[in-house]
């Protein structure tokens, strides 16, 4: 017991001997935590993003209305179905009449009424939704359906969603690699931090050891040392996340409506990983500047 | 209790230059004998007392301590072997910052000992050595001769088998080193091993003990009941 609190004593008078230090290092795990957790929320973001697309319609070929093109006929739709369906490279079709795309859309937006009253059961052409084979052949169905009759537009509806996942893929990356430079830098300063401790503390080490303390017993105070700073600048990375993220994808739902967004359950995810990276890094760290210094 | 066979220890100093510290020393310590290792300075006493606890390894030969020989002793066991030793330094090396009593309680807490163990045993080692009202004071509040005696009680607070005391005397005036013999004395009359390295003629010659004495690394005599120098 008394050795316990002796560990957590020392530890604790470390970190506030050398206040200003401390600040730095708890400074720099925040800082480099908030960027990792944000890179991890990304891939989280992307991940969502895909799976809720990945089973969704990706190919829209909507149909004439009088408004663009002649109105198509039932026997140029019946046609065009029946082609769609022998197409080898189609998996799966399924009509979309006006009146569904108007409650799609109404459902959709149902916070925003004054885009619902904008349009009625009229505007929104009727489309035939294709789902492929391979996401990758939309030229085939382009080049093949673009000029048949009553056909007014084929749209990919993936290039909206890749567009988003390169950006969202990107930011992670950058975030990521930010964020381990950062994690790395923190390493070394928590190193440093921690041989400075070791360093003004030395005869009572010295004692310790001649006396016949072990090894990890001598060593424990610093690295404890170093995980109190980690852990504490994890937590505040993970607090910062914590109020940001979810009112941030709150706002960004409320523009982006087609797209499901992380929130707090997310966040609360990667907590656990977030102190593994903090504490782990702070221990490692505090281990390997230890190594040489305070061998027997 | 101590063995050594042909030990020898040799330090780099610069590139090419190599001071041989100890130079196939050997010699048989059995237990409950104290021994003084006199020499001048640079003698390699110092040298002697770390290979004993493994502070330094031997580059050849062999130094066996309580059955141990230690250039086999694993790096995990390096503890447990200083457990069974007492070291006392000329220049004490109380911390600053913590009573006599704390200091003391100190060397057994580091190792794990209960505290009910601890409020036992740091009043009967104080009352040993004599300070038993001096336990809530800070090292600088006490004379050299009163620190010394706690460096004392610390050393001896885990019941060494060995005590090794390198110089104890040489930062104190000979009243207060007469004091200091008389309580390593009482303390090897405990059964513990005491080796005391000194370069102080009038405390060897006074006490008539066993006397090594080296000189550049080499032993150049053992007598059992001897005195500092040769003509005394
Ligand atoms: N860690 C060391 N590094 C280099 N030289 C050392 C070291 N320890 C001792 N020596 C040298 O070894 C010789 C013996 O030193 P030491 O054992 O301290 O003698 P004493 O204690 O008798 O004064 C001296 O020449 C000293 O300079
Ligand atoms: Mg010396």
């Amino acid at each position: 017991m008394a050795r316990w609190r002796y560990v957590l004593v020392e530890a604790l008078a470390g970190l506030r001997r050398n206040l200003l230090m401390s600040f730095a290092v708890v400074l720099s795990i925040t800082v480099s935590l908030t960027l990792l957790g944000a890179s991890l929320l990304l891939s989280e973001q992307v991940e969502l993003a895909t799976d809720d697309w990945t089973g969704r319609v990706e190919v829209s070929i909507f149909l004439c209305d009088d408004r663009a093109c002649p109105a198509i006929t039932t026997q140029q739709r019946d046609q065009l179905e029946a082609d769609l369906e022998a197409n080898p490279v189609v998996a799966e079709v399924f009509y979309e009449s006006k009146r569904e795309a108007y409650d799609r859309f109404t459902r959709l937006f149902a916070d925003q009424p004054t885009l619902i009253e904008a349009i009625d059961v009229a505007t929104l052409p009727a489309s035939f939704r294709v789902k492929l084979e391979n996401p990758q052949l939309f030229g085939v169905i382009r080049d093949q359906f673009a000029a048949y009759p009553g056909v007014e537009e084929i749209v990919d509806q993936r290039d909206v969603l890749n567009q988003f996942l390169r950006f969202t893929t990107l930011v992670r990356n950058a975030a990521l690699a930010i964020a381990l430079v950062q994690l790395l830098a923190a390493g070394v300063l928590i190193a440093n931090t921690i041989r400075v401790a070791a360093y003004a503390r030395r005869e009572q080490t010295a004692i310790m050891k001649l006396v016949g303390a072990a090894n990890w017993y001598v060593r424990l105070p610093f690295v404890v040392e170093g995980i109190i700073a980690g852990a504490l600048g994890t937590a505040a990375a993970w607090g910062i996340l914590y109020g940001t993220v979810p009112r941030v994808t709150r706002d960004l739902a409320r523009e982006v409506e087609l797209l499901p967004f992380i929130g707090v359950d997310q966040v609360v995810a990667i907590a656990p990983l977030m102190a593994l990276a903090g504490v782990g890094i702070a221990a490692l760290a505090s281990t390997l500047a230890l190594r040489r210094f305070l061998r027997v | 209790m101590i063995r050594l066979v042909d030990a020898t220890k040799a330090f780099r100093r610069g590139r090419d230059v190599e001071v041989v510290a100890l130079d196939a020393v050997s010699l048989e310590v059995t237990k409950g004998e104290f021994v003084f290792v006199v020499g001048p300075s640079g003698s390699g006493k110092s040298t002697f007392m770390r290979l004993l606890t493994r502070e330094q390894v031997a580059d050849s030969g062999e130094v066996w301590v309580s059955g141990k020989n230690l250039k086999k002793l694993r790096r995990w066991k390096v503890p447990l072997l200083r457990r069974e030793i007492g070291y006392v330094f000329q220049d004490f090396k109380l911390l600053p910052n913590k009573t006599v009593r704390e200091n003391v309680s100190f060397a057994l807490e580091v190792i794990g000992r209960g505290r009910k163990e601890i409020r036992a045993r740091v009043p009967e080692v104080l009352e040993l050595v004599g300070l038993t009202d001096k336990a809530e004071s800070l090292p600088h509040e006490l004379s050299g001769g009163q620190q010394q005696r706690v460096s004392i009680a610390r050393a001896f607070v885990n019941n060494p088998r060995l005590l090794l005391c390198d110089e104890p005397t040489g930062n104190l005036d000979p009243a207060t080193s007469v004091g200091i013999m008389k309580l390593l004395d009482r303390i090897n009359r405990t059964g513990t091993t005491v080796v005391m390295a000194t370069h102080d003629q009038q405390i060897v010659d006074s006490m008539r003990r066993r006397v090594v004495e080296l000189e550049d690394g080499r032993v150049v005599r053992d007598q059992v009941r001897g005195v500092y120098g040769y003509g005394a």
